[in-house]
C-alpha cells in the first residue's frame, strides 16, 4: 500500500508500524510511511490528526515530554532512530525542524545561524562567515540583511523571521528538513517566497511538511500523505492525492466536506 | 452635511442605569485617586524628613572620617565602606547560589515534581522569614564557632535574603521564555545546558539582572540581621574577618543616642540609604525602558 513500491526513488526515512501515545492517548496508529529522499512530502489532514506528532517522532523532540512515547520503527540511514543508544543531538542535527511561529533566538542575525553551525562543527571565524553568508543567500534573505547582520533578529519581520529560521536550520547541514506549518503565521506575500524556497531546498534535502493549506500541498508536496484520526490514510503524488484520491475519507477532506 | 447628534431615539440607552454606573464609575475613580495620593504624600513626606534632617550632614568630612564618640564630630565613612563591602560579597555569595536555583526550578521540571515544589516552597518561606532570625541563624552557625563577630558573617547573613530573590526572579523570567524557543534550540542539536546557557538566559537577561539588583536594593537597608554578625566597629575596617561596621547598624545607634551629632549623623546616613536605594531602582527602570525599545 505504500507509494514506496511505486517510487523509485529510495526513501530517506522509513517509518513502519509506529505508535504514539500522549500518556494513555493512542495518537499514532499503527503508521507506516516513506519519505523519499530530495522530495517534499505534504502532511495533511484536520486539525488534532497526528500530522504534527509524526513530524515530533522524526527528530525525537517528544522525548524532552515524559509521558510521550512511540513504538515501532524508524529507519533513517539505516538505523532505527527510535532505539534507545541514538545521540539525540546528531539526530536532530541530522534533521533539522522548522516551527509554526517563527523563533528567532534573542542575538544578532549572525549568530542566529553561528549558534547552530558552532553544534557540531569546529570552524574558524572565515568558515562561519562564509556559511552565513551562503545560507542566507539560500533563502534569499543576504539582501535584506547584510549591512545588518549584526543587529538583533527580533526586528526583523515575520517572514523575514522564517527565513531566517530556516537559513538557521540548513546551516547544520541537515539531511532532513521538517517543516510543522511554517507558513501558517505568515501573509501571502513571506508564504509565496517560502514555497519557492522550498522547491529550491528539495534539491539537497528530503523535506516532510505540515500544512493546513491544500493548496499549498498541491503547489510545494511531490507526495501528499492524508492523515486522519492518527492513521494515514491514504498517501500519493500530489497530483493523483488532489484530482483523483482513492478513499472517500480523503475525498470528503479535499473537497472541505469535514476538518 | 452634519449628522444630528447621538443622543435620541436608539442612541439614548436606558438612562436610570446609564447615571448609576457614571456614578459609580466617578465614586471608584475618586478613591483610586485618593489612594493614590495618600501613598505618594507618605513618599514624600519621608523623603522631605530625610533631606531636612540629613543633608546638613552631607559635608566631606562624613565620607572621610571615621565614627567617632559623642561630641568630637566624625563621619560615616567605616558604616559606608563596610555597607558597600557587606552588601556587595552577600550579592556575590547570594546571587550565584539564586540563579542555580532559579533555573533549577524553572529549567528541570521533568524531574520530581515534589521536590522541585518543596524547594520552592522553602525558598518562599525564606523570602518570608524575618531578617532577625536569619541573623540569630548566622550567629549561631559562624559567630560562635569562630569565637567573634565578623564582616563575612554579616555578608552571609545578607546573602540569606539575597538567594530566594534571586531564585524568585529567576524562576519567575525564565518561564517567560516561551517553550517554541527552547524547542527551536534543541531542534538545532543543541545540548541542553547550552540551550539553558546560551537561549534561555539571554532571552531573560534583563530580568534576571534585574532581581539581582531588587535583591541588593532589599539588602542594604537591612539592619536585624547585622546586629548579631557583623556586629559594628567605630575604627576603619575593611578587613572581612573583623567586625565590621554598617550604615543601618550605625544609624540604629546613633538614632536612639541622646547626642545631637549622632543624631544628625543618624539622619544622614538614612538619607545615604535612601539614595543609594533610589539610584538602583532608578537604573533597574532605564535598564528595562532600553530593552523595551
Amino acid at each position: 500500500m505504500t507509494v514506496a513500491e511505486k517510487q523509485p526513488v529510495p526513501a530517506a526515512i522509513s517509518v513502519r508500524n509506529l505508535d504514539f501515545y500522549y500518556g494513555a492517548n493512542h495518537a499514532l496508529k499503527n503508521i507506516s510511511i516513506d519519505f523519499p529522499q530530495g522530495q517534499v512530502t505534504g502532511m495533511i489532514g484536520p486539525s488534532g490528526c497526528g500530522k504534527s506528532t509524526l513530524l515530533r517522532v522524526l527528530n525525537r523532540m517528544y522525548d524532552l515530554y515524559p509521558g510521550q512515547r512511540a513504538t515501532g520503527e524508524v529507519i533513517f540511514d539505516g538505523c532505527n532512530i527510535l532505539g534507545p543508544r541514538v545521540n539525540l543531538n546528531v539526530l536532530r542535527a541530522r534533521v533539522g525542524m522548522v516551527f509554526q511561529k517563527p523563533t528567532p533566538f534573542p542575538m544578532s542575525i549572525y549568530d542566529n545561524i553561528a549558534f547552530g553551525v558552532r553544534l557540531h562543527e569546529r570552524l574558524d571565524r572565515a568558515a562561519i562567515e562564509a556559511r552565513v553568508e551562503d545560507v542566507l543567500k539560500r533563502v534569499a534573505l543576504w539582501s535584506e540583511v547584510r549591512d545588518r547582520l549584526h543587529d538583533s533578529a527580533s526586528a526583523l519581520s515575520g517572514g523575514q523571521q522564517q527565513r531566517l529560521c530556516i537559513a538557521r536550520t540548513i546551516a547544520t547541514r541537515p539531511e532532513v528538513v521538517l517543516l510543522d506549518e511554517p507558513t501558517s503565521a505568515l501573509d501571502p506575500v513571506s508564504t509565496a517566497r517560502i514555497e519557492e524556497l522550498l522547491d529550491e531546498l528539495k534539491a539537497d534535502f528530503t523535506i516532510a511538511i505540515v500544512t493546513h493549506n491544500l493548496q499549498q500541498a498541491a503547489r510545494c508536496a511531490d507526495q501528499v500523505a492524508f492523515f486522519y484520526m492518527g492513521e494515514v490514510v491514504e498517501v500519493d503524488s500530489a497530483d493523483r492525492m488532489f484530482t483523483a484520491p482513492r478513499e472517500n475519507r480523503t475525498q470528503d477532506y479535499i473537497t472541505g466536506r469535514f476538518g | 452635511m452634519s449628522a444630528t447628534p447621538c443622543t435620541s431615539g436608539r442612541w439614548q440607552g436606558n438612562s436610570l442605569s446609564d447615571m448609576r454606573r457614571r456614578m459609580v464609575d466617578r465614586v471608584a475613580t475618586g478613591l483610586c485617586w485618593a489612594a493614590t495620593v495618600l501613598v505618594l504624600l507618605m513618599l514624600f513626606s519621608i523623603l522631605f524628613v530625610l533631606v531636612r534632617n540629613g543633608v546638613g550632614g552631607l559635608r566631606w568630612i562624613t565620607f572621610v572620617h571615621v565614627t567617632l564618640p559623642p561630641g568630637q564630630g566624625g563621619g560615616l565613612a567605616n558604616a559606608i565602606m563596610g555597607s558597600l563591602i557587606q552588601t556587595g560579597l552577600a550579592v556575590l555569595i547570594g546571587a550565584p547560589v539564586g540563579l542555580l536555583v532559579g533555573i533549577y526550578l524553572a529549567e528541570f521540571t521533568a524531574t520530581d515534581g515534589r521536590f522541585i515544589n518543596l524547594v520552592r516552597f522553602i525558598s518562599d518561606l525564606l523570602l518570608s522569614a524575618p531578617s532577625i532570625l536569619v541573623g540569630l541563624f548566622i550567629y549561631m552557625i559562624v559567630v560562635v564557632p569562630t569565637g567573634h563577630f565578623s564582616g563575612m558573617a554579616g555578608a552571609l547573613a545578607l546573602s540569606m535574603l539575597v538567594v530566594p530573590v534571586v531564585v524568585r526572579t529567576t524562576e519567575d523570567m525564565l518561564r517567560l521564555v516561551p517553550l517554541s524557543m527552547r524547542e527551536a534550540a534543541i531542534a538545532l542539536g543543541a545540548p541542553r545546558w547550552r540551550v539553558i546557557l546560551f537561549v534561555c538566559l539571554r532571552a531573560a537577561r534583563d530580568g534576571v539582572a534585574t532581581g539581582i539588583l531588587l535583591a541588593l536594593a532589599r539588602v542594604s537597608g537591612e539592619t536585624a540581621p547585622l546586629l548579631f554578625t557583623s556586629l559594628g566597629n567605630m575604627n576603619w575596617s575593611v578587613s572581612p574577618a573583623a567586625p565590621m561596621a554598617s550604615l543601618p547598624v550605625t544609624i540604629y545607634q546613633y538614632a536612639g543616642a541622646a547626642y545631637e551629632d549622632w543624631t544628625a549623623l543618624a539622619w544622614t546616613g538614612a538619607l545615604l540609604i535612601t539614595a543609594g536605594i533610589l539610584m538602583i531602582n532608578i537604573t533597574v527602570r532605564l535598564g528595562l525602558g532600553r530593552n523595551r525599545k
